[in-house]
């Protein structure tokens, strides 16, 4: 699959459905894949939000803090470890949110030498989409750069804010 | 630690790239419309277009701007991730004290009855 023709596979996507977030971080595309699929890795850079899914393709997946508050829900639409997840995505954090209708999630991770290139693209997104929708991944990337290269957790304010411990 | 290492041209990039006026107000018009194509950005800044590939490729560099194709054409799309790695790795360091203290004082005049 040619992954750089899924945002706009149909070719008629507008301008401005699309965000993109790039980060390069110094780990294998396992690794990478690992703490992306792993709720208590991805609760550690995801403001404390645990992602549950078998990742089999056509699969569904549920973030949440457990008991707490529902964050998000989706279908694992491609799943290729250790490099391709495409999921579609419901934000249902708040009423604003879940107004916005479902959009879709593509995170690629390509190895560049002794690290990994992750690109996770926001696509599909409504015309003036609401930016909490989006906003979220520079945190979310910075903290699984730092968990990987460090072992430690960001603790920036607000990239914690749902954590239980 | 390897905060920086590798992010394209590291750390010193994204300063010199954000250092400049012209390649500010390119990072200002995919702010306000991202994804858009060489051409439409030419429109946004007065200068040749040969001018503009080459602030776009310092902005590329810097990680600050990914591209991507659709179909023939070449969208750029803003990266805010540089920036946000920035704020963490300074904001965290000198100004995170502060922040905490008046999260902290918000906290407790908020919990008095």
């Amino acid at each position: 699959m040619n992954v750089t023709t899924i945002s706009f596979a149909q070719g008629t996507a507008p301008v401005g459905d699309t965000a993109v977030f790039e980060i390069f971080i110094k780990a294998t595309p396992e690794q990478i894949w690992g703490a992306i699929t792993d709720p208590v890795l991805r609760a550690k850079f995801s403001f404390g939000v645990q992602t549950q899914s078998d990742w089999a393709t056509g699969s569904s997946y549920q973030a949440s803090v457990p008991g707490i508050v529902a964050i998000a829900e989706g279908e694992n639409l491609v799943v290729e470890p250790p490099h391709l997840l495409v999921q579609s995505f419901t934000a249902l954090w708040s009423d604003e949110v879940k107004a916005q209708g479902t959009t879709r999630v593509t995170w690629e991770i390509e190895q560049v030498g002794d690290s990994c290139r992750l690109t996770v693209v926001h696509d599909q997104l409504p015309e003036s989409a609401n930016a909490e929708l989006y906003g979220g991944w520079p945190m979310i990337l910075s903290g699984l750069k730092t968990l990987l290269e460090t072992g430690e957790m960001l603790t920036t304010p607000g990239s914690l804010m749902y954590s239980q411990s | 630690m390897t905060y920086w290492s590798p992010i394209v041209g590291g750390v010193d990039a994204v300063f010199k790239a954000l250092a400049d006026p012209t390649r500010r107000d390119l990072l200002d018009a995919l702010f306000a419309e991202d994804g858009q194509t060489l051409t439409a950005l030419e429109e946004r800044v007065p200068m040749t277009r040969f001018g503009v590939m080459k602030h776009l490729k310092a902005l590329e560099e810097a990680g600050l701007v990914v591209t991507r194709k659709r179909g023939r054409e070449k969208l750029h799309f803003l990266n805010p991730v540089p920036i946000r790695l920035i704020h963490d790795r300074w904001v965290s360091k000198y100004a995170e004290p502060w922040a905490s203290a008046l999260t902290e004082l918000k906290t407790q005049l908020e919990d008095t009855p």
